[in-house]
């Protein structure tokens, strides 16, 4: 069972590697930063508790929105989705993605205190 | 069955008449004095001098000196001034033997201030000195400009301006129109609570409207259509203020109070007990003042009590029975029926003038009387009662001689009778308590002494089951019985007898709690909230850095992909878009750490605009790249 497991991830990894254009795996790198940092905080929460708890729910929520956003930047990019996304080029993704940002950061930074 | 019908509407009539609203506030003797020193303060202007000499004209008194008032309008009037004519025409008018003579020009300047082009304020001001000064004018002309100067201001103010004005004019002029206004007005005012009615510009204004309004009225003799309810609640509107900001607001209330009390509609009667509604042996007269609104006895008014029934038992004491008047207060010897001690719910009514409002009143009369204390006998009775009864009578206000002794086998007991002192009826006061002091630790216990079904009072003490009133301490307590109620003029405080109780099992007497309640109690100290507890310094800091390194690593993995920045191009817009950005982020930072919400909204909003535009250059060049590469 558990070689299956490693088969089909090492698979998958290989697939990755070979089929994800470089502009992807930069985005999918940037993911993955996100997604550690959120998971860091959280468990720093989980330890030590929610003494000042806006400013976790302003880290963890950033981080959650960060990633949400790249995701759907990563979508509107990548060229297999072209026919969904035929009048948004992605300049025009991109400068949705700052944009989005822009505000997240400022409630963000409202809230952390 | 005819009979049926006329006893239903009766009923029906008295029901209505029952709910007529009566003045609740309204102008006593002293508010009347006070009203007319205020108004007889020495002139500082013209104006004012106007409003003195024409406010106390209006309450029926006239100004100090005449000649004195008279010369000072002579000396401040302007000719050139319509307003100060009309101040200096009004006041001379209402100063016997002074006159004011003007000249032509002025004539013709008063005459031409009746226009569409001068103010309602004007218009009044010139037909009322034209009218003063016994000059004639042309009452169509001012109609019509007073007709076009109303649609034009319909403000309160203006249109009560306007009801003045045509109560100067000559009765063939056709006031049916402005006659209207008084309705529209009255529709104008608010109810307060069903007891006010005001206009929202205040007192003054509402005071000036009952007056213009009265006063057109009167000049074309057609009854305003106001309900009598709503003349009892301008009354109690305009008179609930007893002391006045302003002269002109006290020459209004003046001139409202004269309308109110002299028109040839409607006339609101005041009636009001002299002093407390109280009658007794000593003072058997029920007393009443009924005035107009300006505090002036109606002498020829016939005043009746319609019914007096008992409250407690609805029982009718007198049917139409008047009162007589005697220096301007109309009496009645209450007394002389016999009425039991109590309260009585009066109805009087007041007849002799078909423009009586509110001459329907109910009233409540309390007749008291002085009780005296029967039969008091005290005895100690035996539980078991196998031996006999010792009863000992005392008669108020002596205290009986020997104490009483009581132990735990044996029961106090007390009885007497409470009558009223010039009648003999028995009395049930509401209050009837028995007081027994200890004068040693100065405790004292309270109870209360019912009557049984013969009005007979009775009252036990059981030493054994009382004993935790008493906290079980024995001694000689002192017995006091308290009678006391409203219709009760010699509340009674007697020091009966003496009482020992003996109690089992005592304990050591305690000083009476009462005294603690009243010392200082100890100070509460106020615990601020406590910081929470943080982690260690050590902990958050470790965290920090874990926090910031999975950056190094997107660092790493961008350089192992082989993200680069070659394509860079150092065009004007890419630069300032980066270079906006970074403001952008910086922005963020001193947000964090200095500014508010707004200052920063603000800058975001300069950087912003900036980045975007060059942004949205740059974005577009890379488009065209991307499309020329394609």
């Amino acid at each position: 069972m558990s070689s299956s497991v490693i088969s089909v991830i090492s698979r998958f990894l290989e697939e990755y590697n070979s089929s994800t254009s470089t502009k992807l795996k930069v985005v999918d790198a940037y993911l993955l930063y996100i997604l550690l940092t959120g998971a860091l905080q959280f468990l720093y929460c989980l330890l030590v508790g929610t003494f000042p708890f806006n400013s976790f729910l302003s880290g963890f929520i950033s981080c959650v929105g960060s990633f949400i956003l790249a995701v759907c930047l990563r979508i509107q990019i990548n060229p297999q989705n072209k026919a969904e996304f035929l009048s948004t080029s992605p300049e025009r993704a991109f400068a949705d993605f700052l944009f989005a940002h822009t505000v997240l950061h400022l409630v963000a930074i409202n809230f952390v205190g | 069955m005819a009979l049926l019908r006329l006893v239903s509407l009766l009923v029906f009539v008295l029901a209505l008449e029952a709910q007529a609203l009566t003045p609740s506030h309204y102008l006593v003797a002293s508010d009347v004095d006070r009203l007319q020193a205020v108004l007889s303060q020495p002139f500082t202007d013209l104006k004012s001098a106007y409003f003195s000499v024409v406010g106390l004209s209006k309450l029926g008194v006239s100004v100090a000196d005449s000649n004195d008032a008279c010369s000072f309008i002579k000396a401040n009037v302007d000719s050139s001034s319509i307003e100060a004519l009309f101040y200096a025409a009004e006041a001379s008018q209402a100063i016997s033997s002074c006159e004011i003579h003007v000249s032509n020009e002025t004539r013709d300047s008063l005459h031409a201030a009746v226009s569409e082009d001068s103010t309602v304020s004007q218009i009044h001001q010139a037909v009322s000195a034209l009218s003063s000064l016994g000059l004639p004018l042309a009452s169509q002309e001012v109609v019509s400009a007073l007709k076009a100067r109303i649609s034009k201001e319909d403000n309160v103010v203006a249109i009560t301006l306007a009801l003045q004005t045509a109560s100067r004019l000559s009765q063939q002029a056709e006031l049916g129109e402005i006659l209207e206004e008084i309705e529209d007005l009255a529709a104008r005012l608010d109810d307060l609570g069903g007891v006010y009615l005001q206009f929202e510009e205040g007192l003054e204004a509402t005071a000036l409207f009952v007056s213009a309004a009265y006063a057109l009225s009167d000049h074309v003799d057609m009854e305003p259509p106001l309900k009598e309810d709503q003349v009892i609640q301008l009354v109690n509107s305009i008179f609930s203020k007893k002391s006045w900001d302003s002269l002109s607001e006290a020459f209004s209330v003046a001139s409202a109070a004269a309308a109110l009390s002299n028109n040839r509609f409607h006339k609101p009667v005041v009636v009001s007990a002299v002093g407390p509604a109280t009658v007794s042996h000593s003072h058997p007269l029920l007393q009443l003042h009924v005035t107009d609104v300006l505090c002036q006895p109606l002498s020829s008014a016939n005043v009746l009590v319609e019914s007096a029934t008992s409250v407690a038992s609805k029982a009718a004491i007198l049917s139409q029975t008047p009162f007589t008047l005697r220096d301007g207060i109309f009496e009645l010897n209450f007394m002389a029926s016999k009425p039991a001690s109590g309260y009585y719910q009066f109805s009087v009514a007041v007849t002799g003038d078909s423009r009586l409002v509110a001459n329907h009143v109910e009233l409540k009369v309390k007749v008291s009387t002085k009780v005296a204390i029967n039969n008091m006998d005290l005895s100690v009775v035996d539980k078991d009662q196998s031996i006999g009864t010792k009863t000992t009578r005392v008669e108020y206000p002596n205290k009986g001689k020997a104490s009483f002794i009581a132990d735990s086998h044996q029961n106090f007991a007390m009885t007497f009778q409470l009558v009223d002192e010039t009648t003999g009826v028995e009395l049930t006061p509401h209050q009837t308590f028995v007081r027994l002091h200890n004068q040693k630790t100065g405790q004292e216990v309270v109870f209360v002494a019912e009557p049984d079904s013969k009005n007979l009072y009775k009252f036990e003490l059981d030493t054994a089951e009382r004993k935790t009133e008493f906290d079980s301490i024995s001694g000689t307590y002192a017995l006091y019985l308290m009678v006391g109620d409203a219709t009760l003029e010699n509340p009674v405080l007697w020091n009966v007898a003496d009482v020992v109780l003996k109690f089992p099992d005592e304990e050591a007497p305690s000083t009476v709690q009462s005294k603690n309640l009243y010392v200082p109690k100890p100070e509460i100290q106020h615990l601020f909230r406590e910081p929470e507890k943080r982690p260690p310094t050590v902990l958050s800091n470790t965290f920090t850095a874990l926090v910031l390194s999975p950056f190094l690593l997107l660092l790493i993995l961008w350089f192992k992909l082989g993200a680069n920045i070659s394509n860079f191009s150092f065009s004007p817009s890419s630069v300032l878009f980066h270079v906006g950005h970074a403001a952008m982020l910086g922005l963020m930072y001193v947000y964090w750490t200095h500014l508010n919400m707004f200052q920063t909204l603000k800058y975001l909003a300069i950087i912003g605009s900036l980045t975007f535009l060059a942004g949205n250059r740059m974005l577009a060049q890379k488009a065209v790249k991307r499309h020329e590469g394609k």
